[in-house]
């Protein structure tokens, strides 16, 4: 295997800007926060790939809008991100919370009160590590967290030391014996806590139309829910301001299995894909997708 | 966790302030008490930390970054429409230096934690210095730092408020957390 040049640590997804954001948590007065988060906020917004790949992304979320405005809706994303990751690191540094609302709260504890496990799906929304220690800190369940890992392998170690306790992470990469350990975790009562909006990697898909256009969405959770005979319950983590984070639960999709197997999944995808319709169209600052969603996009 | 779980007026807990001019607000709005809103949410946690405070940390943020913003305008030497321009990115930078240069090395010297309060009180300290330099001057900027030091003694006044009333103020925190 190569060794990663020495210049690519400064890349965008490098570790030395993760090694920043740690040094601005421990040594930044929280009075001065605002000034830092806008200041960087806006220097990120140079980084051309993601502005693009966002306001591409908000030209079909907001049919007809302007690119001037969609410019300054990039610079509202970027600023939601950088509050979201920093608001994560403050947790595992120092244990800082934010405060909670709740809506769908009865779904919320339907899935933590029911017999046997349950899928959490969720979108790259908000804070999704946030959520997931808030579940681990007030659920008797144990919740794993299935993610994509960092592409960049000093980034990838550098979170791997900091992981907080509480919540077990496993990623995407290892796609057959994980369906099986997944299975297990259900199967033992647990939660598992899936991103499902997008596609990463080399990992299987189901179709979706989502805004109007075709696209692609993980078929893993819709697979597990079937074979584990679990519902899925949609949540999402949005950020309301600073240190105030809302846990949205809608109703579970429940997945029937008829003759028709792709039918079952096509229903299930409909429902999930108006679910985070719903959620993208009203909070878009917090979509979190860098790149074109939508593959006629990124041609 | 310090935590208070579905009492929408405990936003208004003094104890959630770390200023006192902020905690003084909040009590005012605590005593005034909140009508219940049937459109909010289901559940609510609330955290208590003295710098949860949304309003507060952004209102002290933009102070800070306009007064230190026009002490550089009226620094620079150049027509003021320009230097206003320049004073915006430069006034972001100046502001980063106490954190970047002292941070690491009071956390050295005192360890984690209570280096931030002294980045903190360094750069408030700075900040005192410079709009001291600049009230006895004669340029405009004399007017934000006189601004300045008002907001300090707003602040000072509201803190022996809050000492006179730190007995009701324990009360109301009580009745609210309970």
């Amino acid at each position: 295997m190569t060794q990663p040049s020495w210049w690519h640590r400064f890349a965008v997804r490098g570790v030395f800007w993760r090694q920043v954001l740690r040094f601005a948590i421990l040594n930044v007065p929280p009075w001065l926060e605002p000034i830092v988060m806008a200041s960087w906020s806006l220097f990120f917004l140079m980084w051309g790939t993601a502005r693009r790949g966002v306001m591409r992304n908000l030209a079909v979320i907001k049919p007809g809008s302007l690119a001037i405005v969609n410019f300054f809706r990039c610079y509202r994303l970027f600023w939601n991100y950088a509050w979201t990751i920093a608001d994560n690191v403050r947790f595992k540094e120092a244990r800082t919370i934010p405060d909670w609302e709740f809506t769908g709260w009865k779904f919320f504890q339907e899935m933590q009160e029911r017999d046997g496990g349950a899928i959490l799906l969720t979108a790259h929304m908000g804070s999704y590590d946030l959520g997931a220690h808030l579940f681990a800190e007030t659920s008797s369940r144990r919740i794993v967290m299935v993610r994509a890992p960092e592409a960049d392998p000093e980034t990838r170690a550098f979170e791997q030391d900091r992981a907080a306790e509480g919540v077990r992470i496993e990623f995407n990469t290892r796609s057959t014996d994980l369906a099986i350990d997944l299975l297990d975790v259900i199967r033992e009562g647990n939660i598992v806590a899936i991103q499902g909006d997008r596609v990463t990697g080399e990992i299987g898909f189901l179709p979706a139309t989502v805004f109007g256009k075709p696209t692609r969405v993980p078929a893993g959770p819709f697979a597990l829910a079937l074979a584990a005979r679990v519902p899925i319950y949609p949540v999402f983590v949005v950020r309301l301001g600073r240190r105030r984070y809302r846990l949205m639960t809608a109703r579970p999709i429940e997945l029937v299995r008829s003759r028709d197997r792709d039918d079952d999944f096509r229903r299930a995808v409909e429902q999930w894909v108006e679910e985070l319709e719903h959620v993208i169209r009203d909070r878009w600052s917090q979509w979190f997708t860098f790149e074109p969603y939508w593959p006629e996009l990124a041609a | 966790m310090n935590v208070i779980v579905n009492r929408s007026a405990a936003r208004w807990l003094p104890s959630r302030h770390r200023f006192a001019l902020a905690q003084l607000v909040a009590f005012a709005r605590l005593r005034q008490g909140e009508p219940q809103d049937a459109s909010g949410p289901d559940h609510l946690i609330l955290h208590v930390d003295r710098d949860q405070s949304a309003a507060e940390a952004y209102a002290v943020a933009v102070w800070v970054f306009v007064t230190v913003a026009a002490y550089l305008a009226a620094t620079l030497p150049m027509p003021l429409p320009l230097a206003i321009i320049l004073a915006i990115p430069l006034a972001s930078i100046v502001i980063h230096i106490p954190i970047v240069v002292g941070g690491p090395i009071l956390r050295l010297i005192l360890g984690e934690n209570d280096h931030v309060k002294l980045v903190s009180v360094g750069t408030m300290s700075l900040l005192f210095v410079w709009s001291f330099y600049l009230s006895r001057g004669d340029s405009w900027a004399r007017f934000v730092a006189w601004f300045f030091f008002a907001v300090l003694a707003c602040n000072a006044i509201a803190a022996a408020i809050l000492w006179l009333l730190r007995a009701a103020v324990q009360a109301e925190e009580s009745r609210c957390a309970r």
